[in-house]
Order: structure tokens, then C-alpha cells, then sequence
């Protein structure tokens, strides 16, 4: 059968009822093939479905997994479309929310700018907007849309598409982030430590209110300005060896800091540098802590603790001084015997030739040897009163490390004479810079420690051994025993505050620990070296004197006659004044009273002296009240007052003595010294 | 192929399909089903892969799948689509 015969077979009515039938057929998608009718070859229909389809497909899921809440609407704003995303978020399902208007879902706060939004829609505008949407529950959560409006292909406006990101997190996050601040920002402001933060120019960026207001400002007005503004100049160095340390390492110095005022403010401080995004030094922070008053106390506490050792030392003390007190009490009582038998007649009569032989020979050296030894006796108080300074006194300067070693010696001697034999090596070392007073507290320290590591008696079999020697530019002294050792896991302890391995009451342990910190503050090192069964020795390393001491006791060339004064001498202690009386009656006037107020009364009258030796500390009215009423009625007579002192200075009257740089004699004195000064005075 | 072609049938039906496409799967299911309910399975079913036969196709004018050409009795009548309606496609079949 050709195809032409089987068109004539057929009729029109038939063919057209099958492409009928056909186009059915396509519509309701029964078809699979047609024939192309150029090519003549078949085509499977179903690739071309299965393409529209997957096309279809990809665009679903796009939408679908969307992290974004999609979301469309028509011209009047009701929901035409959401995704899965954008129901999940809201807690609906999609068809749920179609028909509904979007700005029903918009919180009450941001329904307002929602209209607007869409009033901008209408004028072609797309819109990025915070906003918050009610979900299906009740709750609220914050929301970015980014909004644009859809036309036709006309140009008409037929609706939007918003991209819907949820920010509930972002701005929990950003709200976490915000308290974190805060509590960051409180700590810091409430410390009482000050913070100053600095960039890598040395700028203050950030100051707390701790730290202005150590310095006497507000935080705003350090804020972009140098730190050289707080800083004492000699004191950067420490802060430029700071800026120099490895990074994450803190640097910890005490130094001095400049107030607004001008004073200078003792802090501690800690500096840290502080690492930016880049590995790059981006500044430091500076943690400090105003110290004066621990400054303060550290000073008492040194203080009190030399105290402490010297009433220990009381009855070693008591015993040195009783022994040559003995000596002179002795002396002086034979003398005063010996008088009596020469005038009494208990022997046969004398010529006047013998008997000055007599004095020369039986009374003279009895007077020398009393006079060698209440000179003892004036050495130990000396030895005393270096020890019982106060801290005011506490100048540093050149001292002679080999003079306070022998005072600390003495101090201590009835400690160590029992214990062990005391062996003196000494080196000639010149001068260290540092104050008497401390460095003696240190050696008595360090010896005392050495005898009391040693057992009592058996004195021979132990030994205390004092060195000094000079190694290396630096001044050693060194105190050895011969002792039971420090075992190894105390040695590192031995320095701290409170450590001790005495029974309670026995000692503070605060010796050492104040003994190192004197030793450092002065620039020197203290350490220890032991072997248990050996002994232990202490070893203080100082740096030389940058100047030489100068020689306090220059004793000035004594005038032998003077001219004959007029002398008033005011002391409230009798045997002072009539001492002073005979040795200065030879040549001169002298007139004395106890009371200073007599003395005042004497010169309102109008007598005059050449002279007024005066004691500086008396009961009812002081030298010094003297010195000022003199000055107001008769400043010619205050001009001539010298003062005696007992040493025991208070504050008020070392300032008075430098302040009116007064010449001043103290007690116990020679009487070879005092006539000596008097006679330069006269003259 | 279908059976028994050495017998003369009463109805001759030859199907045109298009490999296993979805619908030409149905019509060859379909046709099958109804050559046995409705025809005590006294007809003769012929199923055509277009594609492997195009030729064939060319020659009985087929343009679209699948196609149920109905050979005898004369005149011949085609059916298109999945033969989902079996109403309508017995009618066009006539009675047994």
C-alpha cells in the first residue's frame, strides 16, 4: 500500500477527526514521539519534557534550599510565594501564607516603614532594611530584607521579591558582644590599679580613671598625649628596656611617675606589649599601682625589724657596755680612795715633788685606762644610734663597708662569742653607695644568722668568718660558718617574707627578706652558697662608690689659748653643765642655767655673750624655741648659740639644724673637741 | 510479535510506540488488555518500535506515538494517545 492509494482510501471527515484526536492526544500529554516533518525521523518528546522539567527542578531548589527566606507579592502586598526557608523562619507553612498580606507579619514597631517600603516599590526603588517579623508563635525575630519591586512586560508594576535573612543571632551575637564590652569596660574602670594603653609611638590612646587620677588629670585630658607627659626623664630607660622585651613577655619595675602638680607619684608597674591582627607590636599596656604607701610601710617595717634586732642585741649590748662602764667605775673609785689616803694622813707626810710623782704614776694611768674605757663605751652607743636611725635620716652616700661591719660585729658580739671564733679577713675594698644604717642592719643579719646556725659552746670548734674583698668592680662581702648547711629545698625560700625555720616567736622571718631588698634597692645582689655539713656563706655584692666618703671627723687643730669669753651654757642635765663649767672656766666667763627660759629672760635684760653653748632637746622649752624667741628679741645672742645634742634627733630638730645650718657639737664630746671649737667661736 | 498468525483473526490491530517512553509503555499495557477482556483474545496485536522501525512508520503514515492502527477490518482506523479511555477506544474498535 503506497501513501497515495491510502489517501484516496480515506475520507476528509476522517482524516480531520484524527488530527483531532491528535492534537488531543498532545494536549493531555498521551504522546511521546512525533515525526519531524522535515526530517522525517521520529523525536521522543519526553527528552524535551524531561529538559523543561529539570530546568523547572533547578529552580526549584535553588529557592528551596535557599539559606535566605524568600518571598513574593503582588501589586496589593498579599503573599503570592515563600520558600521553605521563609515559612520555616516564621514557623508557617508556605500555603498558610499565601493570600496573606506581608505586612501583617511585619512587628508593630517596623509596620510603618513597611509601607513605605512598599510605596518605594511602586516608585522602582529597592530597599535594604533591619526589620522584625512576628512568627506563627508569637515570638519576634529580626530580620534583613532586601527587597525589589517586579514588573511586566509592559513595564507595569505587578509585585515584589524579597531575599529575607534571619539576624536573630547576628544581633544576639552583636549584643553578646556589646555586654562583653561592658564588662570589659567595668573591670577596667573599677580596678583600682590604673591602665594606660599606648600605641607604638608612646601615645596614651586609653587612660582609666584609676590611672588619670593618680596623675592629678581627667582620662580625656592624657588621652592623645605623649607618655613622656607622666614620665620622670632618667626613668624612660626602664620604659625603653620594656618596649624591648619579647612579645608576650611583661616587664614589672618600681619607679616614680610625674603628677600634674609636679610631685612624682612611686608606682609598680607592669608593662605588656599587645600584639595587633598582623604579628606586628601595635603598643603596650601599662598596669600601675600607686606604691607610696606600701613604700611607707616597707620603710617601717625595715625600721622596725632593725629595731627588733638591736633589742635582741639589748643584753649582748648591755654586756659590752656594762664592761667598760665596770672599768671606769672601778678606776674612778680607786682614784677617789687614793685622794682620800693622800690627804687623810693614813700614810707618813710627802714631799710636794713625790707626791706629783705619785699622781703621775699611781692616779694617771688609772685615769687612762677609765678614759679608754668609757670611750668603749661611747663607741657601742655610737654603734647603737647608727643602728636606731630613722628613715628621714636615711641618706644614701659613700660608706666604709669595713667600719659598719665592725659596729654590726660589736652589735652582735655576745651572739657570736659562744658559738663560734670570730675570723676578720678583710680586703682593702673602697667605699660602696649606701646608707649606714641599712647596710648595718644587713651585716648583723647575716651574722647573727651565722651564729645561730651554730651550737652554743664549743666556741673554739666553730668559726665565723667576715671577708671583704673588690671582684670585679664590685665590692664582696662575704659571711661564712662553718654551721650544719641549708638543706637545698630551703635555699630557694630563704629570701622570701615569712620564711623561716625557727619556732614561733623566735624570729619573724622578715631578716633575710628585708636584707635582700635593701642590698637590691642599693644596686647590689645577695646570695647564698651552702653544703649541708659544711656551713653556708652569705655573699653581698655592691657596686663601688661612685664618689669617696668624706672624712666626718676632721679633727680641727686645737687652739691652745683662746681669747676669754663670755659663755652662757643652757643644759637641763646638772653634771653636763658643771663638766662644761670647769673645763671652761679655764680663760673664759661662763654662766649656766638649767632652764632656757632663764636663759631668754637673761638676754631680754639685755646681758650679752660672747657665747651659748646650748642643748638643743629640753623639757619645757627647746634650744630651738630659744634659738627662734632669741632671734625675735635679741638676734645678735641667737647668732651665737651653738648646740649640744645627745644624737637622739628628732625630725623637727634635724630639719632646724640644716634649715639654720647651726653649728652643733654632740655629745659625748673630748674636751680637747670642745674647747677646741670654742676657741675658734671666740676668736 | 503477537500469537497465532497462522489462524485468520477477526481483528487485526498493529501499535506503533516509541521505545519505553511512559506513554507507549501504557498503550502496549493497555492494548494487551483489552485484545484479552474485551476480544477473548481473538485478535492479532502488533507492536512497532518507531524508532527501531521507522521505515514501517513512514509506510502506515504514522506521525505521532503511540498510534493503534486497527488493520481488520477494514476500513483501517487509528486511535492516538495511551489508550487510557477504553470506552473510546472500543467504540473506534467496533464490536467483536
Amino acid at each position: 500500500m503506497t501513501p497515495h492509494t491510502a489517501l484516496r482510501t480515506r475520507d476528509l471527515t476522517q482524516r480531520l477527526a484524527e488530527a483531532e484526536a491528535t492534537i488531543e492526544a498532545l494536549l493531555s500529554g498521551q504522546v511521546d514521539a512525533v515525526v519531524d516533518s522535515r526530517s522525517m525521523t521520529p523525536v521522543l518528546l519526553t527528552k524535551a519534557q524531561d529538559a523543561l522539567r529539570a530546568s523547572e527542578e533547578r529552580y526549584r531548589r535553588i529557592v528551596e534550599t535557599a539559606t535566605e527566606g524568600i518571598w513574593a507579592v503582588d501589586e496589593s502586598s498579599q503573599t503570592t510565594f515563600v520558600n521553605g526557608q521563609m515559612a520555616r523562619m516564621l514557623g508557617y507553612s508556605a500555603e498558610e501564607m499565601i493570600g496573606i498580606p506581608m505586612p501583617k507579619f511585619v512587628g508593630g514597631a517596623h509596620r510603618s516603614a513597611a509601607e513605605i517600603t512598599v510605596q518605594k516599590h511602586r516608585q522602582g526603588e529597592s530597599v535594604i532594611e533591619d526589620s522584625t517579623l512576628h512568627r506563627k508563635d508569637g515570638s519576634e525575630i529580626w530580620v534583613r530584607v532586601s527587597a525589589a519591586p517586579i514588573y511586566d512586560s509592559a513595564g507595569k508594576y505587578i509585585g515584589g521579591l524579597a531575599m529575607i535573612t534571619d539576624r536573630t543571632q547576628h544581633r544576639a551575637a552583636e549584643e553578646a558582644l556589646r555586654r562583653s564590652e561592658e564588662q570589659y569596660r567595668q573591670i577596667v574602670e573599677t580596678t583600682s590599679d590604673g591602665i594606660i594603653q599606648l600605641d607604638h609611638t608612646d601615645m596614651i590612646v586609653f587612660a582609666n580613671h584609676p590611672a588619670a587620677e593618680m596623675l592629678g588629670y581627667q582620662p580625656s585630658e592624657v588621652v592623645g598625649k605623649p607618655f613622656s607627659l607622666v614620665t620622670v626623664p632618667g626613668e624612660t630607660e626602664a620604659s625603653q628596656t620594656a618596649r624591648q622585651r619579647p612579645l608576650g613577655t611583661s616587664a614589672s619595675w618600681d619607679g616614680s611617675l610625674r603628677r600634674r602638680d609636679g610631685a612624682e607619684v612611686v608606682v609598680s608597674m607592669t608593662i605588656t606589649p599587645i600584639v595587633g591582627r598582623d604579628a606586628d607590636r601595635v603598643g603596650r599596656i601599662a598596669v600601675i599601682r600607686d606604691v607610696t604607701e606600701r613604700r611607707k610601710l616597707q620603710a617601717q617595717l625595715m625600721v622596725s625589724d632593725r629595731m627588733a634586732s638591736v633589742g635582741t642585741m639589748a643584753a649582748g649590748v648591755a654586756h659590752e657596755i656594762n664592761n667598760p662602764l665596770a672599768a671606769v667605775l672601778a678606776n674612778l673609785d680607786y682614784i677617789a680612795e687614793s685622794l682620800v689616803r693622800l690627804s687623810s694622813g693614813d700614810r707618813a707626810p710627802i714631799s710636794y715633788a713625790a707626791r706629783d710623782a705619785w699622781i703621775c704614776e699611781e692616779i694617771k694611768p688609772s685615769l687612762d685606762d677609765a678614759r679608754e674605757a668609757a670611750d668603749r663605751v661611747r663607741f657601742i652607743v655610737r654603734d647603737l644610734k647608727m643602728f636606731s636611725r630613722s628613715p628621714s635620716e636615711e641618706r644614701t652616700g659613700p660608706v666604709n663597708v669595713k667600719s659598719i661591719m665592725e659596729s654590726s660585729l660589736r652589735m652582735a658580739w655576745n651572739e657570736v662569742r659562744h658559738r663560734a671564733r670570730l675570723v676578720k679577713n678583710y680586703g682593702h675594698i673602697p667605699d660602696v653607695d649606701a646608707n649606714e644604717a641599712r647596710l648595718g642592719q644587713v651585716f648583723l643579719n647575716l651574722i647573727v644568722n651565722a651564729a645561730q646556725a651554730l651550737p652554743e659552746g664549743r666556741a673554739e670548734d666553730n668559726e665565723i668568718q667576715v671577708s671583704t674583698r673588690l671582684d670585679a668592680e664590685r665590692v664582696i662581702i662575704e659571711v661564712r660558718d662553718t654551721g650544719a648547711g641549708i638543706p637545698a629545698e630551703n635555699r630557694t625560700r630563704i629570701f622570701d617574707a615569712f620564711f623561716t625555720t625557727k619556732g614561733v616567736g623566735e624570729g619573724t622571718g622578715l631578716g633575710l627578706a628585708i636584707c635582700y631588698r635593701i642590698v637590691k634597692d642599693i644596686g647590689g645582689d645577695l646570695t647564698v652558697e651552702s653544703e649541708m655539713g659544711v656551713g653556708t656563706t652569705f655573699r653581698v655584692s655592691l657596686p663601688i662608690a661612685k664618689a669617696e666618703a668624706t672624712e666626718s671627723v676632721a679633727t680641727p687643730p686645737v687652739p691652745t689659748a683662746g681669747r676669754r669669753g663670755r659663755i652662757l651654757l643652757v643644759d637641763d642635765e646638772v653634771m653636763v653643765i658643771r663638766a662644761l663649767t670647769r673645763i671652761l672656766s679655764q680663760g673664759n666667763e661662763v654662766v649656766s642655767t638649767l632652764e632656757a627660759k632663764d636663759a631668754l629672760a637673761r638676754c631680754e635684760r639685755g646681758e650679752q655673750f660672747d657665747l651659748i653653748l646650748c642643748d638643743l632637746m629640753m623639757p619645757i622649752m627647746t634650744g630651738m624655741e630659744l634659738y627662734h624667741e632669741l632671734l625675735r628679741v635679741a638676734p645678735e645672742q641667737a647668732n651665737r648659740m651653738i648646740f649640744v645634742t645627745g644624737g637622739a634627733f628628732t625630725e623637727k630638730a634635724r630639719t632646724f639644724l640644716s634649715e639654720t645650718l647651726r653649728e652643733h657639737i654632740e655629745k659625748p664630746f673630748s674636751s680637747a673637741n670642745l674647747r677646741a671649737i670654742v676657741n675658734r667661736y671666740l676668736n | 510479535m503477537a500469537k497465532g498468525d497462522g489462524k485468520k483473526r477477526a481483528l487485526h490491530l498493529r501499535l506503533y510506540i516509541a521505545g519505553n517512553a511512559p506513554n507507549s509503555i501504557r498503550a502496549v499495557a493497555n492494548a494487551k488488555a483489552i485484545c484479552i477482556e474485551h476480544y477473548d483474545d481473538d485478535c492479532v496485536l502488533e507492536i512497532v518500535d518507531m524508532l527501531e522501525q521507522p521505515l514501517r512508520a513512514l509506510e502506515d503514515e504514522i506521525i505521532v506515538t503511540p498510534t493503534l492502527l486497527r488493520l481488520q477490518p477494514l476500513p483501517v482506523r487509528r486511535v492516538i494517545g495511551s489508550l487510557n479511555d477504553t470506552g473510546q477506544v472500543l467504540l473506534a474498535l467496533g464490536p467483536k
